[in-house]
Formats: C-alpha cells, sequence, structure tokens
C-alpha cells in the first residue's frame, strides 16, 4: 500500500468522523441538559448517518467523490451546493430576524447568526484575496 | 467547447472508468467531460493531453 492509498484511506475516514463527533456532541448536551433520551438518538441518528455515508460510498461514484475529496468535479458539485445551502440559510436568517422585529421583539438570537455571517463572509474574502 | 477524449479513449480500448482511475477522477467526470458538460481545471486537462502523449489544445477545441 502507498502513501497516496494510506492518505486516501485517511480521508475517507474525515466525514463519518465528524459526523460521529457532532452525535457524541449531541449525547453530552443532552447529559448536560437533562434530556439523556435526545442525546441518545442525536448519537444514534449521527453514527446511522456516518454508517450509510460509508456504505453508500461502496456503490455511489459520488457520495464515495464526496468522502475522499480527490475528484475535482465533485468538489466543485459539494463546493456549490454548501454555498446554495448557505445561503439558504442567510435568507432564513434575514426573514426570521424582520419576523422578531415586526413581534416587537430585539431580534435574537437572528442578529448574532446574521452577524457571524457576516463578519465571516468579509474575513474571507479578505483572506482569499491575499492567497489568490 | 468540444474534445477529442472520447475518440482517444476508445482508440486506444480504453474504459472511462480505466481513464479515470488513472486521473484520479470518477468515470461519471470523464463521463462529463466527455460530453462536454464539465470543463476541466488546467491541471487535469494537462494530466489527460500527457495520457494520450498530445497536447492540450489537440484534446480541447477552444474555437468549437
Amino acid at each position: 500500500m502507498s502513501m497516496h492509498d494510506t492518505k486516501r484511506r485517511g480521508r475517507n475516514w474525515t466525514v463519518p468522523a465528524v459526523a460521529a463527533v457532532i452525535g457524541v456532541g449531541y449525547l453530552i448536551a443532552g447529559v448536560l441538559g437533562d434530556d439523556l433520551r435526545f442525546g441518545i438518538f442525536g448519537l444514534l441518528l449521527m453514527l446511522a448517518v456516518a454508517g450509510a455515508m460509508m456504505l453508500a460510498g461502496r456503490s455511489s461514484e459520488t457520495v464515495q467523490g464526496l468522502l475522499d475529496r480527490r475528484d475535482e468535479r465533485i468538489r466543485g458539485i459539494d463546493n456549490e451546493a454548501t454555498m446554495f445551502a448557505g445561503m439558504a440559510v442567510i435568507v432564513a436568517i434575514i426573514v426570521g430576524f424582520m419576523v422578531e422585529i415586526a413581534r416587537g421583539q430585539d431580534g435574537l438570537p437572528y442578529a448574532v447568526l446574521g452577524a457571524i455571517g457576516g463578519v465571516t463572509y468579509v474575513a474571507a474574502v479578505v483572506y482569499l484575496r491575499f492567497r489568490r | 467547447m468540444k474534445n477529442a477524449v472520447r475518440t482517444l479513449r476508445t482508440h486506444i480500448g480504453l474504459s472511462q472508468a480505466d481513464l479515470g482511475s488513472a486521473l484520479g477522477v470518477s468515470r461519471q467526470t470523464v463521463n462529463s467531460i466527455e460530453t462536454g458538460r464539465y470543463l476541466p481545471s488546467l491541471p487535469l486537462a494537462i494530466a489527460l493531453a500527457r495520457y494520450f502523449e498530445t497536447t492540450v489544445e489537440e484534446v480541447f477545441d477552444v474555437d468549437a
């Protein structure tokens, strides 16, 4: 087995491992919040997602590409899909903020989420501007 | 932009999966390049040209 194969195999585990870590986070949140059922359900759900991705990666080139990130076309698809998802979240935050203001509230937590999104975008533009 | 990837590939009796494996991309990506749905990056275009022992201009017709 070459070093390249080892690296590729390691990459295959990154997304499922992140899903499992999120599941552990759900479990810890459930335990701390006295909602063990939520914690266990969240952990099992994320472990199921991780397992499903590993299994799907054996039969689907697209899922395999999302896991090992070798294929530039699938990386591009992943980037654009992430951008669309981000746009959907931004629209939801803006609409949520407007609704909260219209209801006479202070706009939280949408104002904070919107600020995080805006600052992150500007920081990313500045960072990428100096890299490219 | 038209390209000669399919012609070059079939000329040497190679499958899309074999070419994809040699270039480190999926069979779907090779198919997308051949049908013109996906324009590869410069490194992948060069890798394709080198694989077929020709030039990028011979593989990709910028005027088509």
